[in-house]
């Protein structure tokens, strides 16, 4: 029961955020696919900076444990490419779209439509489609796991890469 | 800044709003051990549409085993999301009921028809790339 209070607290306060920074928008989304617009690649990357630095630190404090996804090549390529067509057409991903619906866009109530039968589409091909999972299966891989050094080497790398990628975005106005 | 007038504006700086989510996201980690998500929530929501038809035939499928049908942590989230924009964009007068975005209209007209199957159409890969991927 407090799990789903969190979730819809922590929902509201996120989907709050992602209005005000206008990143749900239709033309956002797009504008970033088109190479004209970066607003939504400021907000996650800013997102991803935070996010890695508190979590690695409260990590490092033995108070929360990483939920690491499995490097897949495979599933990973293929859903990629599948996913980032779809989020050409529909021009929201699964979160947004729940947003882009809460502003009135209700363009987004057919990706609802369209998301719930690709995940009955996905139940159903799911046992033919296991044999994709073992391409290129490299198991549950980090960087600093790969590279063997503490993750504090890698994280300021990171940062300082994502602060001078935002540089450019200002330099050339996108 | 001033954080009154901040919140007074119509729209925020999305290196600010970003590293917000991203103090939430800690927070959300820490305090509730969830890390952000939304794809899932819609595997589990077309078992629990199936399971109203097809309750045998559900509790069957491997993927439905994997990912049990019910409302969970990120449901919640999803709902979340959609509410706290809808305050949002209330609140800040930025809210419009409208059926085809802008930028669509400019390029394949103002037909209602055609984006809907495109959205559908997207979704319908949105949801399979990204559970094929892993979420």
């Amino acid at each position: 029961m407090n799990l789903l209070v969190y979730g819809l607290v922590t929902g509201v306060l996120f989907g709050f955020l992602l209005q005000k920074a206008q990143v749900i928008r239709y033309e956002k989304q797009l504008g970033a696919l088109r190479l004209m617009d970066m607003t939504i690649l400021k907000f996650m990357l800013s997102t991803i900076l935070v996010g890695m630095v508190g979590v690695y630190l409260v990590k490092d404090f033995g108070l929360v444990k990483l939920s690491i996804k499995a490097t897949a090549l495979g599933s990973n390529v293929l859903g990629g490419l599948l996913f980032g067509a779809g989020w050409g057409l529909l021009g929201y991903c699964p979160a947004t779209n729940a947003g882009a619906l809460g502003e009135g866009r209700w363009d987004s109530l057919w990706g609802i439509l369209g998301m719930l039968f690709g995940a009955a589409l996905f139940a159903e091909a799911y046992p033919a489609l296991k044999p994709v999972y073992s391409w290129g299966n490299y198991g549950r891989i980090t960087i600093p796991g790969v590279l063997g050094v503490n993750h504090w080497f890698v994280i300021p790398v990171v940062v300082i890469g994502v602060l001078l990628l935002f540089k450019w975005f200002e330099k050339k106005g996108l | 800044m001033n954080s009154i007038k901040t919140a007074a504006k119509k729209t925020w700086n999305p290196y600010f709003a970003g590293a917000l989510a991203g103090v939430l996201v800690v927070l959300s980690v820490w305090i509730a051990g969830k890390y952000f998500g939304a794809s899932t929530t819609f595997a589990r929501s077309a078992g629990m549409i199936e399971k109203t038809f097809a309750e045998e035939r559900v509790s069957r499928m491997a993927y439905f085993e994997k990912y049990t049908p019910k409302v969970d942590w990120q449901f919640m989230f999803v709902v979340g999301v959609f509410l706290g924009s809808a305050v949002s964009s209330v609140t800040s007068g930025t809210f419009r009921k409208q059926a085809v975005p802008d930028m669509w209209r400019e390029r394949f007209g103002p037909g209602i028809g055609k984006r809907a199957v495109a959205a559908f159409a997207g979704g319908a890969a949105v949801l399979f790339g990204s559970r094929l991927a892993g979420g």
